[in-house]
């Protein structure tokens, strides 16, 4: 009767245990896998982890996928880096050519290094893609530079750093397809 | 390539998708209106006389300028507007990998400098179908239109007599049709008996599927081949379902089988294996899929751009399929994952299909390269004009991309070489730049047998040498040249020593290029002897970039591998300078070097040219002849004057003539 008492009980509890389990959210353990060890790999692991996350298609994604992803961020930022550059173009005329630079090295971004790196992704072609994220990094330190060169303070200290560290974190899961 | 027309054809078609006008010169125009006009009221004396002598003084001008040579620098590429902002070395963070080093203030006129003279390069390009068809030479070429970084790549076109000077036409194919849409990749070209031409190449689709298509001229009686026409059947060819959608492209020139079918080659892989597969064709749009692979090598990754021709010891250049007892046969392929092209000589059987090596220790992808240094994504033609097999091979930058952006323009093409078989060792091709460009050569200086002792450095006074050929001699002691023995299959590596500038008992001795006079920054070109344990000598030819720039954002590789030098053979290099290229030839082409290089301050009438011994034990002899390279041919440089003159020579008598006759018509 005892032997029969304990396993039932343990019947009991493996049962409340799966009932548990069950209820838990399960992540999708596959996709977040391949996200966690990318981004483990990149030098910004949590900008890398909210911005592939932020985005639904990173659930699906592959590694090419995500490289993709993140380059889609950098131009997101980079876009907006031009508007903010023209917001603040009017009210500083003594930033002027600075920002002027600056905004020459974001429209090189936009126009050039990220629509290459898309294409060479896309077209299955990774070797061709760093180069577009390193010379974004490139010119966010350049941006920097056109201020502190000039002994002016930076408005868009924010914005390049936030620039060059998802470039370089594209740059890095590239670098993982090649 | 800053390309110059020659004189006797029509004037250069502008392109309209590209906004700057290249390979134009800007000579007097030829339709300048003679004046003065023929109007009824004539002139007065004293603006004739004025008018006459400053014609004459023109027409003097214009025949003692008549040897100065034209450099068109056109930026071809329409890059995004850019200033130049001083930048300053920053240390920064990195994560290890190259590139993440402060970046040098590179000024425009440093900048300027880089672009070569006598090598083709029009904005950022690689390689495509090249082919000689009713009297020209045409360069097809991978051609990224927006700016100076890999992009939305569509076909570029050129073409010439010789090779050396260039015509550039309008964009042959774009990304026009949903089958290319993004990107038009690369093919090749195919001569069919009846002497017309068709072309497949690669594209990617709006799905970035590699797709192969059918293309052919347009209009088959135009030479120049300007307008192409792609087949409504496209795409002819897709990837069969074995296969990765994006691993399959660069289809080879096509030849004929014993079986009358017309066959082609496509690289691919399967895992990590790269394989070459083979399809055969009657028309070029329906396709068998052969079962037998013609190779596999394992580990080697993705086979792009392979290309197969056969070669002999007999015949400099035999045309694709050509078959016989002495032939042997070269597959090579640029290997995705390390960008390198590799090639191994072999034998084909036409019935089998299948290619074997000589050497499986030396297959395509884990033995011989075209080239040690910067070198990829290569393609021979049969020219059967001179009948010869010619080499073409893009080069890309080794500086950064911001540099590229900066000053506009990215990627050249290698001097096309001719390739063949090795007569002496039949173990490995030779590759030696084309005769054409011995025409631009001028001012000769010769050196003969200057003694190089152990430590030396000798400066060699030959005006400017930003643009130079360089061929060069070293005779060693007989005791080591007998040692000297062909070197074994396996290659080595020249940067594992180090660079020029450890010494060792049996070299490096060589060149110093694009050095200035404190050598703060010097390429050298250099052999360098080691003898192994068994006492067996092997030579390396080595280029050095190290300290090739005192800017940190370039490349700072060290470059080679063994040459087999025979005995009895003296060392013999060739080097083709052209500002920020530096080619190599060692031993009459058995071992090439490319290398990309990018002074501050050896450029312009600092750059300067040296010969040094850094070996400890032995002397070194040393005979050379350099050349200043130029585009204009030693025939043309007074013929382009020669029309302009003319012309002013008869303004001026006309001039002469209309005066005599207002005098008559006074008296």
């Amino acid at each position: 009767m005892n032997h029969t008492t304990n396993t039932s009980s343990i019947n009991m509890k493996l049962l409340l245990l799966l009932i548990l389990l069950s209820l838990t959210p399960t992540p999708i353990f596959g996709d977040k896998t391949l996200i966690e060890t990318t981004c483990r790999a990149t030098p910004s692991y949590n900008l890398c982890m909210s911005t592939l996350l932020t985005n639904p298609k990173s659930s699906t994604a592959d590694l090419t996928d995500l490289g993709l992803i993140m380059v889609g961020a950098t131009k997101a930022k980079a876009t907006r880096a031009i508007q903010q550059i023209k917001s603040i173009y009017r009210s500083h005329p003594e930033l002027r050519r600075s920002l002027t630079e600056c905004g020459q090295m974001y429209i090189a971004v936009v126009r050039a290094d990220v629509p290459s790196a898309v294409q060479a992704l896309d077209g299955g072609q990774p070797k061709f893609a760093e180069d577009g994220m390193a010379d974004t990094a490139v010119e966010a330190q350049a941006c920097e530079r056109s201020f502190t060169e000039r002994g002016e303070k930076s408005p868009l200290t924010k914005v390049n750093r936030d620039i060059e560290s998802v470039a370089n974190v594209a740059r890095a899961i590239i670098r993982m397809l090649l | 390539m800053r390309s110059q027309t020659s004189p006797d054809v029509e004037n250069p078609t502008r392109t309209s998708l590209l906004d700057a006008d290249y390979g134009y010169v800007p000579t007097l125009d030829p339709t300048l209106p003679p004046q003065p006009q023929e109007t009824r009221q004539q002139p007065s004396k004293p603006i004739l006389l004025l008018i006459s002598g400053l014609l004459a003084i023109g027409l003097l001008v214009a025949l003692i300028v008549g040897n100065v040579h034209i450099e068109t620098h056109d930026n071809d590429v329409p890059s995004p507007e850019r200033r130049n902002p001083i930048e300053q070395g920053v240390s920064e963070k990195s994560f290890g990998l190259p590139g993440d080093v402060p970046p040098f203030s590179w000024t425009d006129e440093i900048l300027a400098w880089q672009a070569p003279v006598f090598h083709f390069t029009p904005g950022k390009n690689w390689m495509n179908g090249p082919v000689f068809y009713k009297g020209w030479y045409h360069l097809f070429y991978q051609y990224s239109p927006a700016a100076p970084v890999w992009g939305l790549i569509v076909w570029g076109h050129a073409v010439s007599r010789d090779m050396v000077h260039w015509r550039h036409l309008p964009i042959a194919m774009e990304t026009d049709e949903w089958y290319d849409v993004n990107g038009v990749w690369t093919g090749s070209t195919t001569i069919l008996p009846n002497n017309e031409l068709v072309v497949l190449y690669t594209g990617s689709t709006n799905d970035s599927v590699q797709v192969q298509n059918l293309a052919y001229p347009a209009n088959p009686s135009d030479p120049l081949l300007v307008n192409w026409v792609k087949d409504p059947a496209n795409p002819v060819l897709v990837p069969p379902k074995w296969i990765n959608k994006k691993d399959f492209r660069d289809p080879t020139t096509a030849w004929l089988t014993p079986e009358g079918k017309w066959r082609m080659v496509i690289g691919t892989k399967v895992n990590k294996t790269g394989i070459a597969i083979l399809y055969d064709t009657d028309d070029f749009k329906s396709y068998e899929l052969q079962d037998t692979w013609l190779h596999q090598v394992d580990g080697t990754g993705m086979w792009e751009c392979v290309d197969f021709f056969p070669v002999s010891k007999e015949d400099d250049g035999l045309d694709t399929g050509v078959i016989g007892p002495d032939i042997k046969h070269v597959l090579k392929a640029s290997m995705d994952d390390d960008r390198c092209d590799y090639y191994a000589i072999g034998n084909y059987n036409p019935k089998t299909g299948k290619w074997v090596p000589d050497n499986a220790k030396i297959d395509v992808g884990i033995g011989l390269r075209y080239d040690y240094g910067i070198y990829y994504a290569s393609k021979t033609f049969y020219d059967q004009n001179k009948k010869r097999r010619v080499l073409w091979s893009w080069i890309k930058e080794t500086d950064s991309e911001n540099s590229d952006i900066k000053k506009g323009w990215a990627s050249l093409m290698a001097v096309p070489r001719t390739v063949a078989l090795d007569p002496l060792t039949g173990s490995n091709l030779l590759q030696w730049p084309i005769e054409e460009l011995d025409k631009i050569r001028s001012d000769l200086n010769e050196f003969d047998e200057i003694k190089l002792e152990p430590g030396s450095l000798v400066p060699l006074d030959v005006g400017p040498t930003s643009q130079l050929d360089i061929m060069v001699e070293f005779e060693l002691d007989k005791k080591i040249t007998n040692g000297l023995s062909v070197a074994a299959g396996v290659p080595y590596n020249c940067a594992g020593h180090g660079g020029a500038g450890v010494r060792d008992a049996f070299g490096p001795f060589g060149l110093l290029v694009l050095a200035n006079q404190n050598l703060t920054e010097h390429t050298p070109t250099y052999f360098y002897i080691v003898k192994d344990k068994k006492g067996v000598y092997s030579t390396f030819f080595c280029i050095d970039q190290s300290r090739s720039s005192i800017a940190k954002d370039v490349d700072k590789s060290i470059y080679g591998s063994t040459v087999p030098v025979l005995e009895g053979e003296k060392l013999s290099m060739r080097i083709l300078v052209d500002h920020s290229i530096v080619e190599g030839y060692a031993q009459g082409g058995r071992t090439c070097i490319t290398s990309r290089v990018y002074p501050t301050e050896a450029i312009y009438d600092n750059a300067q040219l040296f010969l040094f011994n850094n070996a400890t034990n032995i002397t070194v002899t040393a005979s050379l002849k350099t050349w200043k390279m130029g585009l204009m041919t030693k025939n043309e440089s007074g013929w382009v004057w020669l029309g302009p003159s003319l012309i002013l020579v008869v303004v001026f008598f006309f001039v002469v003539w209309t005066w005599q006759n207002q005098r008559k018509n006074r008296s």
